[in-house]
Formats: C-alpha cells, structure tokens, sequence
C-alpha cells in the first residue's frame, strides 16, 4: 500500500461523497419525513409493510425480474456463444444488430413494439384484414408483453458479458478438458460456463436489477403496479398530497435495498471464485470454432431470428418518422419530410446537447473509473470495498430518485442544478457503474504476476498502468466506453427531472413529443434519428478500432 | 515595442468600442418590455409572442421584449405573485381559470382593466362566469373538461360515438375506453368531481366502478390519454382538456370532440398585475390580445379564440390554420355554437377534497382493478343466466334477490370479493332453489 494510492483513494472519495452520498442522503431523510405531522419517523415505512398493496407491487417485481432474467439467459447463452466461439460471415453486423436494443431509451423500443403488435397495429390489422383472427390479439398489453421487451432490451448485456468471458478464458483450459475426454456439452457446462461465471455475473445483475430502475416501460404498457412506477407517479404526481410523494421515495429507498443486498450477493460469489489465466498476454481472439453445417445453419437461423426482432425497433420508428397520420393502417399511406425538417430547424440543439452531454460525462467516467477499478483489484487501501458498495449505489438507485435527490441537493445550497454542467454531471454520476462493472471484471481476469514481473524489471507504477495493464485491459475497458456512451446518450430517468429549456437531449425530446400526444410523428423521428447516429457511431468505431472492437465484442476474424 | 505598444493600444481602443457600440444603440433605441407569468401550453405563449411582436413593431414601429414564465400549474403561477409581493417581476397574469383568478382579485394581486373588444366576450354562459364583473379577469381562451374519440377507428369498428356519461357503459365499448388517475392529471380529477357534483357522490362512485370496467388500461396522464386515442391503440379517451381535440388534428389524427351533457367551462382567462412595471405595454397587450389579430394568434396556439363574433370557416378562408381543425374537431363553426348542459361546480367543495377523493378512488378502484372487473364480470355472467331461466319458466326470485345483492355490494360499498360471493350463491340458487 502506498502513500499514492492512499491519496489517489482520498481524491475518489471526495468526489463519490459530493455526488453520491451527499444527494443520497438527503432523498433518504425525505423518506423518513412524516407528511401528517411535519415530524420525523418510520412511520412511512411501517405503512409500507403493512400495506397490501405495496407489498403486492413489491412481489410483482421480484417475479418480473426473475422471469427477465430467466429470458435472458436462456436466450442468451446461445446467442453469446455463437459470437464468441464460431467463424462465420457478417459476425460484426450481427453483433451490432444485438446490441442495438441497449443504445435505445428503452421506451423507444416500447413504442416500435405497440406500433406493430399493439391492438390495432401492423400485425393484428394484417390478421384481422386476410381474416385470420376477428378480434385484436393481446400481444404485448400484460406481463408477457413487459417481459418481452424488457428481456429484449437487456439481452445485450448476458450477450456482452458471457461473450467476453467466452473469449477470454484460457483455450488451454477447454483444451485439458477434451484431453481428458470430455464431450462437448460436459466441456461446456463443466469447463466454459462456469469459468464466465464473474463475466455473465456482471451482467446479469444489471438485468435483476432493471425492473427495479425501468419506470417507462411498465407505464406505457398500462402495467402500473411495479415498484418503480408506484415510485415514480407517487413522486411525480402528488399535486398537494405530500405523504404521497414521501411513500413514493420510500419505494425507491426498499427497492435499492434490495438491489444492494442482491448486488453484494453476486459480487461475493465473483470474489469468492477469482479465475484467471496466465497466458491471457498471449491470446487475444480466444478459442475459434468451425462448427459443423447443420449447428452452423442453426445457428445462422436463430441470430437471424434475434436480429429480425431488434431491427424492427428501427424499422417500425423509420416508417413513422417518414409518415404522418399512421392511424388504423398496417402501413403508414401519407409520407412525407416534416418530421425531420422540423427536428433538424427547429430544433437541432438537442442533437447538439446529446453529444456534448455523453461526452463530457464520458470523459469524466473514464478519468473517474479507471483509477477506481484499480483501487479497487489492485491495491489494498483501506476502504475500497466501501468504495465500490458506494458506486454501486448508483446502479441500483433508479434514475428518477437520483434526479429527484440532485434536484434537492443542488438546487439551493449548491446551486449546480441552476446550470447546465448538472446534465453531463448527473449522467456520470449515473452511469458510472457501467464502465466500473466492465473494467472491474477485465481487472479479475488480469493475472496480478504480469504487473508483479514489470515492476520487479523496473517501471514504475504509472508505466507499468499504461504499459502492461492498459493493452491487457483494453477489450474490458473498450466495451466499457462504448457501452458508458451509450449509456449516457440514451439515459432520460434522471435527466428528465434536471433538464431546463434548452438543455433537453435526443430522448427527452422523444419523451416529450410522445407523451404530450400530439407529435408522435416527431417522436419517432427523433427515435430514428438516434438509432442511425449511434449505429454510425458504432460503426466509425469498429472501422478505427479494427481487430480491437471486434475481439472486444467477443467476434473473430471473419 | 513602441510599435507593438501603439498596436495594442488601438486593438484595445477598438475592441473596446466594438464591445460598447451595441449598449450605445441599444440606449438610442430601447425596446419596450412587456412580462407574462402563467401555465398557459408553450405553443400559446409561442404564438402569442410571434403575434404581438409583429403587432407593436407594426404600429409603434418599436421593438418589445416579452419574457414569459411558466414556473408550474396555476397554483404555483399563483405562489410566484404573491412571493412577489406587489412589485411583479411580470405585467400580465396569462392564462388559468376562474378559481385562479378569483384568488388573484381577492387577494388584490391585480387590478381591473376593460381591454378593448372584450364586450364580444360573453359575460357568462349556461351560468358558468366568463369574465369578472368589475373587469379583473378577462377570458381569452375558454375550453370545456371533455372526452375525445378516434373517428376512423371507431367507424372501422362499427361502434356509434357514445353520446352521454351512460353510454359509455354500454358493452359494446368495452375494453374500448381510457383515462387515467385522477392523482396523475388535474383534468381526470375535475371529471370525478364533475360526476360527483353532477350526480350525487353514491351514484357518482357506481358509475366509475363501472366505467374502469369498461377500460382497456390506466394511461399515465391526459396527454397520454389523448396520444392512445390519436394512433387509435383505444379510440375513446375520458377526460381531456378540449383543446387536445383540436391539437391531435393539426398532427393528422382523426380525433373529434366528445362534449359529454354535464360538465364544466375552464375560462382560461388573462389579467393584469398590481403594480405591473410596464402597464402602459400591458394594456397595449391586453387590447390586442381581444382584437380580430390577437384571437387568431390564440386559435394558432393551439387554444379556442374567446370571442363571439369569430367563425372558424370565416376564417379558414382568410388562412387561419388552426380553423380548419378547430371546426372539424368540435363540429361547430363558433366555440359558443356549442351546445351544452354546464353543472353549478361548487370549487371550495372540490378543493377541499382534493386528496381524499384521489385517495378514494386509487384504494377502491385503481388498486383493486383486477378484483373488480372478476366481480363484476361474474354478476353479468349470473345475471344472464338468471335471465335465461326466466325465459324457461324456472323459479328465480331467490337468485333475483341474491344477485340484486351482489350487485349492490358491488356497486355501492364496492365489496368485491362479497360481491363475487353472493353471485356465486345467486348461481347455486339458480341450480337448487
């Protein structure tokens, strides 16, 4: 332990303590307020617990997240495998197409589905016009429809997580495995799996804890009695009933405690079987597969599958947003420019607020991140755990009550909430953990003896950091980046309680237009608009990144 | 270094000017100021700023700077005044209803003004106030607490446009209806009230337990009420400010007015402040804002034009915009053509129960959804039965009076789960009398 990283640690913690205790604490000291009396006390939660209702919600989100994660998994390990493991045509595009759902606000993936399979959309008018079906099917008003597009929406981080692990596990393991005589499915179950337990871990906890964070989705499904939503329109709408609001923050406060505690459970099973490999240094495509034609064709058919399902989130919003008055029609009969001439004139500032938003707040994430990661698997300064349990705080806060407490905390005392800097600094602060996660369980996987042997030739600490555990770290740290941007670009919960006139990003711009009813037009526009500059983005990465994003992403050379 | 000197000297000379020239101008010809606080739509306030501008340089061959601030709804708009206490930061109070402004004159926050043309405002209408006697308040912009409806879908569907609060419980809407909660939009709140005030609170609550039977689903707010009627998704929305109508159509939607026969006016209604710093520009404002020029900038945001003498075809032709939709969305040609049933609204009563009957309604019948519709979706299925025995001669007066009990504890204590029981007793006494 030295001075430096002692002072470094003290640096983090100044930062963490004014951007995340600080706030927090103050949201929860409101839910210990007391609307009746003015006083303080428990009483709040008391009523919480005993009331059948909350406790209903409560259950109901237990058992979405569970069956979220259920999909997920079982569609994903597959799917991730795939990736990682076989040699086939189009690997990046496919890829991309899986991601695709995570650079969406999920609400926008909301509106495509209800669009298509919604009473009266695409599919049921197609069914009710060739005279299959008389009356409209329900395809996605219920749990099934919530699970749907939550699993979809998540999928992306089992794909990128199990992936990564199935590329970075040491071929020589697998390897002494079919040595020793194991068949494929044993190998896999016995060998594979369990050594991407940290890697699918890291992402299988953001999936738990989504339906504890996704307010919209449940909303616009008319899905209501979540946790979340209970929160959110208990905060948001309470006009002058403030016992309301407080038993919404409530709400927030029982449900992060219950992240937390299922967070710190995962993290002790990843701590408790620490895999590395040795010669990670000398791998960097993992183990590559030529599967046979029949597993291969199988394989084709079911990312195509997966793929068909994700593009119709761009597909279905493109046609909105080069059509106006898609009434009762399968396919929209009026098209037309508007929509974007009027985003691109009018107002082409939120474009312009996204960027500079994620970057900046990007530019804080990784300064921020990775000295934390390094802190927090390297060294041994007092307090790191506290440090990551603090982090991670953020992740399973959900977004609304981390812009209501910023609201709070900076609006009077310090009143940073009064200028736009607050944005870029609420989505770091928000999305902190996802680049944390990435480069945490890259730093696991990093044998400490390659460290250990450059600074035993010499180099210093810093040298050794950008010499040797850098480029080893790269691929965690790159899907870090990617997935922090990302992230950010399409975070609307928080920043939709701290944005001013002017300061409004691409998916408050398409919250806006689509909640206020009257501009779904513009609202799918925008949402177009977003797919397309992130899927360049994705693109114009790949293309400088080269073999870097691709092994990053868990593909092979085509 | 003389050089160099010299050349900074005249850069800072320079600079310095460039950098004062503008304030200089500016002082030679200062604009006029002109402020508006109030929780008007911001398309109105857009329209509105666009429209005077264009007035005042017209006429005064000046430039007015208008600042407008929306800090919240009418309450907030209301607590903005009054932390000003009698030196406004504003000139005119724009938009809110009646309540709003009654609070406003009775604690002397504003002073009566006759804006010209306002005599084309009708003092009051089916007994609902439209403008202040003593000239404090004016209505600008009037609309009604209504419902709306998808044409095209509602046509595809074969179903007619349920006219009245009863028709809308007719089965054949069912699973075609949404609104939202009462604690998630003032507007649902008001159409509780409306029915409570309107019909009496025991058969006000026997109707919404049958009417959330009728929903589809609870939307998150009116706005996203009028948004699932507009793309059709459920082709009748309850409770809606009118102007949405009218909004949704400018968008492309086939969405009409659905004027229910018991409601209330809302006369969005504009005033100016105690103490207003530009009075003379607000005056100026307040006389435009009744001319022929300054209604049609009302109707272009988005808001029904308050004077009687307007017709919307009159003005379609002249290239007002919003007309065409205006018309086609309330099928009349005047605002005022509109025929209407108002009830005497009594506000202190509504006020005053705000939170409890929010409450009310979100533990009987939004919590308790599932149970109700089970309930009351047994009692149908019993009562049909009870009503086919009776076509076979059976003998049914014990399960008559059995499910006339369910009924009752579903409609009037809604009790659910007792109400489910003594249909199922009604159906057993069917079988075994």
């Amino acid at each position: 332990m030295s001075r430096g990283s002692i002072s470094l640690a003290a640096l983090l913690w100044l930062v963490i303590a004014f951007l995340v205790l600080y706030p927090l604490s103050i949201l929860i000291i409101e839910s210990f307020k007391i609307a009746a009396t003015g006083g303080w006390g428990i009483g709040n939660y008391l009523e919480f617990f005993q009331d059948a209702y909350y406790l209903k919600t409560f259950l109901n989100t237990l058992y979405l997240s569970t069956l979220v994660l259920v999909t997920t998994t079982v569609f994903g390990i597959p799917l991730a495998y795939i990736l990682a493991r076989y040699r086939h045509l189009g690997k990046t595009i496919f890829t991309a197409l899986i991601l695709l759902p995570i650079v969406l606000p999920a609400f926008a993936g909301v509106f495509a589905f209800i669009i298509f399979f919604g009473k009266y959309g695409t599919v049921n008018l197609l069914l009710m016009d060739i005279g299959l079906t008389e009356q409209p099917i329900n395809f996605i008003y219920g749990l099934h429809g919530l699970v749907f597009i939550q699993a979809l929406h998540m999928l992306p981080f089992i794909v990128l997580g199990l992936s990564a692990g199935f590329t970075n596990i040491d071929p020589s393991f697998e390897e002494a495995a079919e040595v020793e005589g194991a068949s494929g499915f044993r190998r896999f179950f016995t060998i594979t799996l369990p050594l991407c337990t940290p890697s699918y871990l890291a992402g299988a906890v953001l999936v738990f804890l989504w339906p504890f964070t996704d307010w919209l989705t449940p909303l616009i499904l008319g899905q209501v009695d979540f946790l979340p939503s209970v929160s959110y329109i208990n905060i948001s709408y309470h006009f002058t009933d403030v016992h309301r609001k407080y038993m919404g923050i409530v709400a927030v406060v029982v449900s992060s405690v219950v992240c937390i505690s299922l967070f710190l459970l995962a993290r002790w099973w990843v701590e408790k079987k620490k895999y590395t490999g040795l010669s990670k240094g000398t791998t960097s495509e993992g183990r590559v597969i030529e599967p046979s034609a029949w597993v291969k064709s199988g394989a084709y058919v079911y990312m195509i599958f997966i793929a068909i399902l994700v593009l119709l989130i761009p597909i279905v919003l493109g046609l909105a947003a080069f059509s106006r008055r898609w009434v009762f029609e399968p396919f929209p009969t009026y098209w037309t420019l508007e929509n974007f001439r009027l985003i691109l004139l009018e107002s082409p500032g939120l474009i312009k607020n996204s960027f500079l938003y994620s970057g900046i707040a990007l530019v804080f994430g990784i300064a921020f991140g990775l000295p934390v990661a390094y802190l927090i698997v390297r060294t041994r300064v007092p307090g790191r755990d506290a440090l990551d349990f603090v982090i991670t705080l953020m992740l399973a806060f959900p977004g609304i009550a981390i812009g209501v407490s910023y609201l709070l905390a900076f609006w009077k005392g310090i009143p940073l909430a009064q200028y736009w800097i607050i944005m870029p600094i609420a989505l770091f602060a928000r999305r902190l953990p996802y680049f944390l996660r990435m480069a945490h369980s890259s730093y696991l996987q990093l044998d400490p003896s390659l460290e250990e042997a450059s600074e035993v030739s010499g180099a210093g600490k810093v040298r050794t950091f950008f010499n040797i555990s850098l480029p080893l770290l790269l691929k965690g740290v790159l899907v870090g980046v990617v997935m922090f941007f990302i992230m950010a670009f399409q975070e609307i919960s928080t920043a939709v309680f701290l944005y001013k006139g002017g300061w409004e990003t691409l998916p408050i711009g398409i919250y806006l237009n689509w909640h206020r009813g009257m501009e779904f037009g513009i609202a799918a526009a925008m949402a177009f608009l977003m797919i397309v500059i992130t899927f360049i983005l994705l693109l114009i990465i790949s293309r400088i990144g080269g073999g870097v994003l691709k092994a990053a992403w868990g593909a092979g050379e085509n | 270094m003389k050089k160099k000197t010299l050349t900074a000297a005249i850069f800072i000379v320079l600079s310095t000017a460039l950098l004062l020239w503008p304030m200089a101008g500016a002082k030679v010809q200062a604009a006029d100021k002109i402020g508006w606080v109030g929780p008007v739509y911001k398309e109105l306030s857009a329209s509105l700023t666009a429209g005077f501008k264009a007035y005042y340089k017209k006429t005064y061959g000046k430039d007015v700077d208008i600042t407008f601030v929306r800090p919240g709804g009418w309450p907030v708009c209301l607590d903005k005044v009054r932390a000003w206490g009698g030196k406004p930061d504003a000139d005119i109070f724009l938009g809110a209803g009646a309540p709003a402004h009654e609070v406003l004159k009775k604690e002397g926050l504003i002073v009566p003004y006759q804006p010209k043309n306002s005599d084309k405002v009708p003092a009051d209408w089916h007994g609902m106030k439209v403008k202040d006697k003593g000239d404090y308040w004016t209505c600008f912009a009037p609309w009604i607490v209504t419902n709306l409806y998808n044409e095209k879908v509602l046509k595809r569907l074969k179903l007619p446009p349920p006219k009245t609060w009863n028709d809308l419980l007719d089965p054949i809407y069912r699973g075609n209806i949404v609104h939202t909660l009462p604690y998630a939009s003032g507007t649902m709140h008001e159409t509780i009230e409306i029915l409570m005030q309107a019909f009496g609170e025991e058969e006000a609550w026997k109707y919404l337990r049958l009417l959330a039977a009728q929903l589809a689903r609870f939307s998150t707010g009116s706005t996203d009420t009028t948004q699932l009627v507009a793309r059709g998704e459920v082709p009748i929305g309850i409770a809606q400010p009118q102007m949405n109508a009218m909004a949704a159509r400018k968008d492309g939607f086939p969405v009409r007015d659905l004027l229910p026969e018991k409601t209330i006016l809302v006369p969005e209604a504009v005033a100016l402040l105690k103490g207003a710093p530009n009075e003379k520009v607000g005056k100026i404002f307040l006389d435009w804002l009744f001319s022929d020029d300054g209604q049609k900038y009302v109707l272009e945001g988005r808001y029904f034009a308050s004077n009687t003498d307007i017709s919307f075809s009159k003005w379609e032709k002249e290239g007002v915009e919003m007309a065409t939709h205006a018309q086609k969305a309330l099928g009349v040609d005047s605002f005022w053509d509109l025929k209407v049933d108002f009830i005497e609204y009594d506000l202190d009563l509504a006020t005053k129960r705000w939170d409890e009957v929010n409450r009310k309604y979100e533990y009987e019948i939004y919590r308790k959804w599932g149970e109700l519709k089970s309930s009351l979706f047994l009692i149908e299925d019993v009562e049909g039965e009870i009503a086919a025995a009776k076509d076979a001669k059976m003998d049914v007066a014990k399960a008559d009076a059995k499910i006339k009990e369910a009924r009752k504890l579903f409609e009037i204590d809604g009790n659910y789960p007792a109400a489910r029981l003594a249909a199922s007793k009604a159906r057993a006494l069917l079988v075994a009398p």
